[in-house]
């Protein structure tokens, strides 16, 4: 336990060196981009192959499958708490903070990341304590960050509205090497951190209380997984946008509750789920000249409808067949 | 019969010492004296509000105690099984499946960061799922099983964790006769066989008089302990609850001494005439 503590303490403070001096993205791009370039030729599509042949579109494209993995792997526990929103209400918050930082100068996803990771905190415990329900501490939290998002744009002049329209709506020419770097690295940790976690969560989710007497650290699991959430949820505001994040946390993950039996399959679906969503709407939004965060949630909301229709008419077609027998 | 076990297996397990406890400003049990030895199944009745859940709560450490102490035995420290209630336990959205359910008990202080858990733990599950009886069941979904089998898998996470000594909070709720005589069978076999000690809240107290070693009556103070057997009656039980005026008003304290149909509904009641005649 206090072994568990000293590496994280360990972890956060060198973790900041980590990514300065380790170029992870760089090293992914070097690899991976040979194989890209050859996948090209089975691309379809006039725009779309552009994704595997550019490097400052492989980037875009690495960074959102990546990101989408994680975010379908959070998403399952998340619909499981009952808390699908929490992911759209942290994006609100990055939001809000993402327009002061910009309004008074300071660098907008950091100050986002720590404004989250504390209001993650908040929410987790207000809803904890019973002094508001899940629901409504993020609606609140929501509405109240979105809408000083948007004054303080609106009071600090033109340029900073067309600057936070990227992060409303996600902009992917905002993933330079420097962010691509910081993206990777966050999305690995925060993979590696939901695999330990894994059984550990699970237990929380159903059943805090025979978890605790288990011995499995309750309190700490919780404060981890408030952090993570944030941490995720502004890294996927670049891609996405704010307003979109649900796309690739709760869809996915719902996706693949309609479809799976077991947890560990629930959690594996989702992620693919969330990668052939990602594709789709990569694809659609270069073909078409639309923008990605909003063709990728498009495309999840028409996914969720196909399944969910498809699962419907499985289950029809199986009962009459039941009922004749 | 009851004297016999405690004997044979000796050592005392669980020791409730003058335990009083506050929840939100009021004293909901006060002075407990309490002791349970190895391989005893002991039920807890009483009426709702009548601290039977706080009781296993501050047994469990959740809450804390105002007075007194709660001590376990050195043998099983760390290692108490918690069935909670089955209507509450499990969330309806669950995609879960009986085998990862009962998995999730095998995580202890030691194990909790282990994605994927020891080789040891899943043999130890699969013999769990085998005990409570539910191999045919194990790939299902947790959602999709009966009452009574949800909570044979509630029990069988609580076994997972390798717990001697078993808490359970009304784990026959909303699980119909037949169902609960099996799990009441369960549980008899797992004192006998497996020398778990078990403390069960309940409010049928039909089939606990058929299996359980002893009774423990709560109403704030502890009104009766003793053997199965000698288990008051239902009037007696009026009465005993009259001794100490709970309320203040005499009008409440009336209408309880009047209807203990509180303490045991109604068809309860004609089940144990039944089974009586």
């Amino acid at each position: 336990m206090i072994a568990v503590i000293i590496i994280l303490l360990v972890v956060v403070i060198f973790l900041p060196i980590l990514i300065a001096t380790v170029d992870l993205g760089g090293l992914l791009i070097e690899g991976l981009g040979p194989i890209l370039e050859s996948l090209e030729p089975l691309i379809p599509g006039e725009w779309f192959p552009l994704y595997f042949t550019r490097v400052y579109l492989q980037r875009p494209l690495i960074a959102s499958l990546v990101v989408s993995m994680v975010a379908g792997f959070m998403g399952t526990f998340l619909l499981m708490r009952n808390l699908a929103l929490i992911g759209d209400g942290l994006a609100h918050v990055s939001f809000g903070a993402i327009a002061v930082a910009l309004a008074v100068g300071w660098a907008p996803l950091e100050f986002a990341l720590i404004i989250c990771v504390i209001s993650a905190l908040i929410i987790e415990f207000l809803s904890e304590k019973g002094y508001l329900t899940g629901d409504s501490a993020i609606a609140i939290f929501l509405t109240g960050m979105l809408g000083l998002g948007l004054v303080v744009s609106y009071v600090s002049g033109d340029s900073a509205i067309r600057q936070i329209d990227g992060y409303l709506w996600g902009n992917l020419n905002l993933i330079d090497a420097e962010s691509f770097n910081n993206i990777i690295w966050v999305s690995l940790i925060s993979y590696i951190t939901l695999a330990i976690l894994y059984r550990s969560l699970l237990a929380i989710c159903i059943d805090p209380i025979a978890s605790q007497v288990q011995g499995i650290p309750v309190f700490l699991i919780t404060i981890i997984w408030s952090t993570l959430i944030a941490v995720v949820v502004v890294s996927m505001v670049q891609i996405v946008g704010a307003l979109l994040v649900t796309a690739l946390i709760v869809t996915p993950a719902a996706m693949a509750q309609l479809t799976s039996r077991s947890f560990f399959m629930c959690v594996v679906l989702s992620q693919i789920f969330g990668i052939i969503t990602v594709l789709l709407g990569l694809y659609y939004s270069a073909e078409l000249g639309t923008g990605s965060g909003s063709m990728i949630a498009l495309v999840s909301a028409v996914l969720f409808v196909v399944i969910a229709l498809t699962k419907g008419v499985v289950k029809m077609f199986t009962a009459t067949n039941q009922n004749t027998n | 019969m009851t004297t016999n076990l405690s004997l044979v297996c000796g050592e005392e397990i669980l020791q409730v010492s003058g335990l009083s406890v506050n929840r939100s400003g009021v004293e909901v049990i006060s002075d407990i004296n309490l002791s349970v030895n190895c391989g005893e199944f002991v039920g807890i009745v009483g009426p709702n509000g009548a601290g039977k859940t706080t009781l296993i709560l501050t047994i469990l450490g959740i809450l804390k105690p105002r007075k007194g102490h709660v001590s376990l035995s050195k043998a099983i420290s760390g290692k108490v099984g918690w069935v909670p209630q089955a209507a509450t336990s499990l969330p309806k959205n669950m995609k879960i499946t009986v085998r990862e359910f009962i998995q999730l008990g095998t995580l202890d202080s030691a194990t909790w960061f282990l994605p994927f858990g020891t080789k040891y733990d899943k043999q130890n599950v699969s013999k769990i799922i085998e005990t409570v009886g539910l191999t045919d069941y194990a790939e299902t979904r947790i959602a999709n099983l009966s009452g009574g089998q949800r909570q044979r898998a509630a029990i069988g996470k609580a076994l997972a964790s390798k717990a001697d000594l078993l808490l359970m909070d009304e784990p026959m709720v909303g699980v119909d006769l037949k169902s609960r005589n099996s799990i009441m069978k369960l549980l008899d076999d797992l004192c006998h066989t497996q020398n778990k000690t078990i403390v069960m809240i309940s409010h049928d107290l039909a089939s606990m008089k058929r299996t359980v070693h002893r009774m423990v009556y709560l109403e704030q103070h502890i009104r009766y302990d003793g053997s199965t057997n000698d288990f008051p009656e239902l009037s007696v039980l009026a009465d005993l609850r009259g001794i100490e005026e709970t309320h203040p008003e005499g009008l409440l304290s009336e209408v309880d001494q009047t209807a203990p149909e509180d303490i045991i509904t109604v068809w309860q009641k004609d089940e144990l005439r039944s089974r009586k005649s």
